[in-house]
């Protein structure tokens, strides 16, 4: 961790030369020097405006003071002017929870200098407009948001004029399309704009906020008709925890305080005790001359963004719970903390250590009495239920991370980002993390039935990941009765999913003395064997002969030439006894053989794969029948281990060897048991990828599809290509629909033939449930996938252009070959197996 | 992300100090007779490989796969082995398909713990046939030559300081 530190904060020599292995390295042997010059001024201001505000020790209205009239009377210091300009707009785009800070420091800079607050104010719109016209509305928000508090600085109705316009592109969107999604991400920012204008010194807007208001309310509180398919909880109403869209809720609160004068207890007023020096009294801040708002021109149609955007469901983990200790929905606080924490968790992914410490420091950037004293206990919060309402700083903090690991279709960064922010957090203050961490899992845990499968995976995925980081210590004693539940219960399945996650992150032994005696029996004796044992090392075993002879050749690397006698002896021998298919014996004893030798490491039985390659192609090309015995003969041969069994479906998918929709066949219709097979966690991740693979391929076609620069004839190439991969994508998502709906209607066969018969044991409405839940999950993968290439291909330069005299085209292989991953180069370093 | 150049806080997705480092003093030999030596920054410039280090010796391929395939798909994973006697030494690199994946991993998984150690992630030009074999005089990793502390996880105390810890004790039986 220690040079891992030393890389974050760019110390140098701090350690000098604790580390050995950079004794030799001249810039940290070096002694840490006394520093022999004074600092300039410029690096002063930005260390000042940087840290505004984080530490509670200090008066933030000094500093928004200090640093406004430092900076105006040196005026004409360029570095000087140019670094508070800039720091400050990066301030505003990276870590919005400072806006009002930032902005104070803008009001005084215009009230001491009007030049260098004009000089900030045109840059912002500068920036303003180039995200405008790019459509990067996030930043568009943060940057309106900043105009927004300056509002005093302006004549006439200064911002309101540019939200209004917002307003009317929004209406023109929604008036097109009922689909529309873009003019509802101009009312969210038109909404989110209009407290930081009221919280600022501006005053008598009232009437005009209010009639904005009134007029965002028709397109704000109609429910999207794509919500359900993001909501975090799939079959039960529950608008407490998550179901109304963000924006709805936003758009009650705002009406709430509106007719409460605009309290915004919440937000910051810095400039409202600042004063310029001691002996001064305290003054309504205004400003002599005013100025015009800057000019922004807002395109018709506005552009769409990077970003896809997909309505926002507000989820809280700690909704429900005897006593509140975040914001309700119904408090505007609860929306405007989660924002401003959301899209500083979201833009700063790049230093997951900061952005665990500004969520930790929430309460540094909000009115005193919002938050109760951090690391303060949940009983405590109990007692003082009664008293003002403040909120658990750790909570909101950890409540705002979930809220985008659990965010769908897909957050914005890997899921993995979150986790590690959590995982800091943990890190940074565990005995106040802690707490809140566990009881946003019970909540977790308890709604494991009615959570979207794809949730209570990306849960489990969580759970054992953040488990690893921390010694693997879960209090699992509290679940201990739900051992006692059906196989196929999502809690115990859970249970078990995410055991399997520890192992594989672990090992099984490791594992086990983490568990309390009651869950022992859940890791079993052959979950602890390194190498599986061999089927055919048992005489009793049919081909066992063959079996043992086909391992040995194959551990000696033998040549295809040398293995076809004894596969062809299994074959025959199969015939004679009136196998139908002799080819599944053979290939049962092939592949069980080459996951025996290559059970050392994944790059062994990849290099065996490898090998093996040929023959294995030829058979999975051959017979269907023997393709999926593939799938089995690999599943079986590791099904202690699931992890790995998965791992290596993967691979052969990449080397063709199967293909996606065998994969589908195999766990949808061959082995689905009834739907038993959807309770296992570890099948549902191999499907999950499998179809990701697919999905992930046909993005990158369209990518290259939509090139800017493309013309004939590699644009008719790639048009057929994605025809032709779109098609097989539909097909599998079809297949997905054909196989899962009999089971979540409880027609399936196998299903009926279970129980009494009557289909009606508890056993079978689960199994229902679970087809539901898988359904659920790809219906929206198919839906917003296919939404993605109509997106990507509105603007695609059709079939047909021809290159412009002169031009270059763009640099595609004309069979319209796309890279894509696969196995190939791992066998590169080929490993002595 | 933002739109101007620099940012509010660091970055994790640089290479390292040591890499910077031990390009900077190369370089510093190598001015004379290579003045046009091409940048070594450049060639991380699409890297999709990443040294992976502080492991412990008894970590898995599979416990590796499992953590790092979280930031993307894996292309190529190599175990750093004993020079001697082929065993694995605590480190690997581990490459991916895209340079994103490369920078999302150490931004997300650098620094985090694996088998319960905190590992070391670094952006890599490129593996090389011969890199995957530690560098010690011993076989294994240069720092675990003369590391002071006793790591149960890399094999127990430096060898450097376990050969003479051992030779001493030997010796002192001989003295009496």
């Amino acid at each position: 961790m220690a040079d891992y530190d030393r890389r974050n904060n760019g110390h140098r020599g701090g350690g000098g030369g604790r580390k050995r292995r950079y004794r030799d390295d001249e810039d940290y042997d070096r002694r840490p020097q006394r520093r022999r010059y004074e600092e300039p001024l410029f690096v002063q201001i930005r260390r000042q405006l940087l840290t505004i505000a984080e530490s509670a020790a200090r008066r933030v209205e000094d500093d928004v003071v200090s640093i406004a009239k430092t900076v105006a009377e040196n005026y004409e210091d360029e570095e000087l002017r140019n670094t508070m300009i800039n720091i400050s707009l990066d301030l505003v785009l990276e870590q919005p929870m400072k806006i009002p800070f930032v902005a104070a420091v803008a009001l005084f800079a215009y009230k001491n200098k009007p030049e260098l607050g004009t000089e900030l104010i045109n840059k912002t719109a500068t920036i303003l407009q180039k995200n405008i016209e790019s459509g990067s509305w996030r930043e568009v928000k943060l940057l309106v948001r900043f105009l927004g508090c300056l509002q005093p600085l302006f004549v006439g109705n200064g911002i309101f004029p540019l939200l209004e316009e917002f307003f009317a592109r929004a209406v023109d969107l929604q008036t097109t399309s009922s689909e529309d999604l873009l003019g509802l991400e101009l009312v969210k920012i038109i909404l989110l704009t209009i407290p930081y204008i009221m919280s600022s010194p501006a005053t008598g807007f009232e009437t005009l906020a209010s009639s904005l208001l009134e007029k965002t309310e028709i397109i704000a509180s109609t429910p999207h008709n794509l919500v359900d398919l993001v909501k975090t909880f799939g079959e039960k109403e529950d608008e407490t925890t998550s179901g109304a869209s963000f924006i709805s809720v936003l758009q009650n609160q705002l009406q709430g305080e509106a007719s409460n004068q605009w309290e915004l207890k919440c937000l910051s007023r810095p400039w409202r005790d600042a004063r310029q020096s001691d002996s001064e009294d305290q003054q309504p801040f205004e400003v002599v001359t005013k100025i015009a708002f800057p000019e922004i021109k807002v395109p018709s149609p506005v552009p769409f963004g990077p970003r896809a955007l997909f309505p926002e469901v507000f989820l809280s983990v700690y909704a429900n719970q005897e006593v509140d200790t975040v914001p309700p929905i119904s408090d505007i606080t609860s929306s405007l903390l989660r924002d401003a924490m959301v899209d500083t968790l979201n833009n700063l992914d790049f230093n997951r250590v900061a952005t665990a410490k500004y969520l930790i420091d929430v309460d540094c950037y909000y009115t005193r009495d919002t938050f109760v004293k951090r690391a303060t206990p949940f009983d405590r919060m109990r007692d003082m239920a009664g008293e003002n309402k403040a909120w658990k700083p750790e909570d909101v903090a950890v409540d705002a991370v979930f809220s985008q690991l659990f965010q769908l279709p897909t957050p914005e960064h890997k899921l993995v980002y979150y986790h590690s922010v959590l995982t800091e957090c943990c890190k940074i203050a565990p005995a106040a993390i802690a707490p809140s961490l566990g009881r946003a899992i019970r909540f977790l845990y308890n709604s494991l039935e009615t959570m979207d499968l794809e949730l209570s995976s990306r849960f489990l995925d969580w759970f054992a990941h953040h488990l690893s980081n921390f010694g693997f210590t879960w209090k699992w004693s509290e679940w201990v009765d739900d051992l006692e539940l059906s196989a196929v219960h999502p809690r115990l399945a859970f249970i078990n999913g995410a055991l399997d996650k520890e192992i594989r992150l672990s090992f099984a032994q490791r594992i086990k003395g983490t568990l309390p005696e009651p869950y022992l029996p859940l890791i079993t004796e052959d979950k602890e064997k390194d190498t599986p044992d061999f089927k055919y090392s048992s005489e009793a075993t049919p081909y066992a002969k063959q079996g043992q002879e086909l391992m040995q050749l194959i551990r000696k690397k033998a040549t295809d030439d040398e293995l076809q006698p004894v596969l062809a002896a299994i074959e025959e021998q199969a015939q004679g006894q009136g196998v139908e298919e002799p080819k599944i014996p053979s290939t049962d004893a092939l592949v069980t053989s080459i996951c025996f030798v290559g059970s050392k490491s994944l790059s062994h039985v990849l290099s065996c794969i490898e090998r093996n390659k040929d023959r294995l192609l030829a058979i999975g090309a051959a017979s269907e029948k023997a393709r999926l015995q593939i799938i089995t003969s690999v599943m079986e041969y590791w099904a202690d281990q699931p992890g790995i069994a998965i791992n290596i479906v993967d691979k052969l998918l990449n080397y063709t060897i199967i293909s996606p929709l065998s994969v589908l066949e195999w766990a949808l219709t061959e082995h689905v048991d009834a739907g038993a097979i959807l309770a296992k966690s570890h099948i549902y991740e191999m499907v999950f990828a499998t179809v990701g693979k697919v999905t992930n391929r046909m993005r990158q076609i369209v990518a290259a599809r939509s090139q800017k620069t493309l013309y004939e004839p590699q644009l008719s190439v790639l048009e057929e290509t994605l025809n032709r991969e779109r098609t097989e994508m539909q097909n599998l998502f079809k297949f997905i629909e054909d196989s899962l709906v009999p089971v979540a209607s409880g027609s399936n066969d196998e299903l009926m033939e279970r129980g009494d018969g009557s289909g009606e044991s508890p056993e079978h409405a689960m199994l229902r449930q679970w087809g539901r839940r898988w359904l659920r999950v790809f219906r929206r993968k198919a839906l917003v996938e296919e939404a993605f290439i109509a997106a990507a291909l509105l603007n695609a330069t059709p079939v047909g252009t021809q290159a412009p005299a002169g031009e270059e085209t763009a640099d595609t292989a004309a069979d319209g070959d796309i890279a894509i991953p696969d196995a190939g180069a791992n066998a590169d370093v080929d490993v002595d197996a | 992300m933002s739109t101007l150049a620099i940012n509010t806080v660091d970055r994790l997705d640089r290479p390292s100090a040591y890499y910077v480092g031990k390009n900077k003093r190369r370089s510093r030999y190598n001015d004379d007779d290579e003045p046009e030596r091409e940048d070594p920054m450049a060639k991380l410039k699409d890297a999709t490989t990443l040294y992976v280090g502080n492991l412990s010796f008894y970590t898995t391929e599979e416990q590796i796969h499992e953590l790092f395939s979280k930031c993307g798909e894996i292309k190529r994973l190599v175990m750093g082995l004993d020079r001697f006697n082929k065993t694995p030494c605590g480190f690997c690199f581990v490459e991916y398909y895209t340079h994103q994946d490369a920078l999302d991993c150490l931004k997300y998984i650098g620094g985090t713990k694996l088998d319960e150690r905190i590992i070391r992630t670094d952006l890599d030009p490129g593996f090389e046939e011969g890199r995957q074999y530690g560098r010690g005089k011993s076989g294994g990793q240069v720092r675990d030559e003369y590391r002071e502390e006793y790591d149960p996880g890399r094999g127990g105390y430096g060898r450097a300081y376990d050969e003479q810890r051992q030779r001493e004790e030997e010796q002192y039986g001989e003295g009496r």
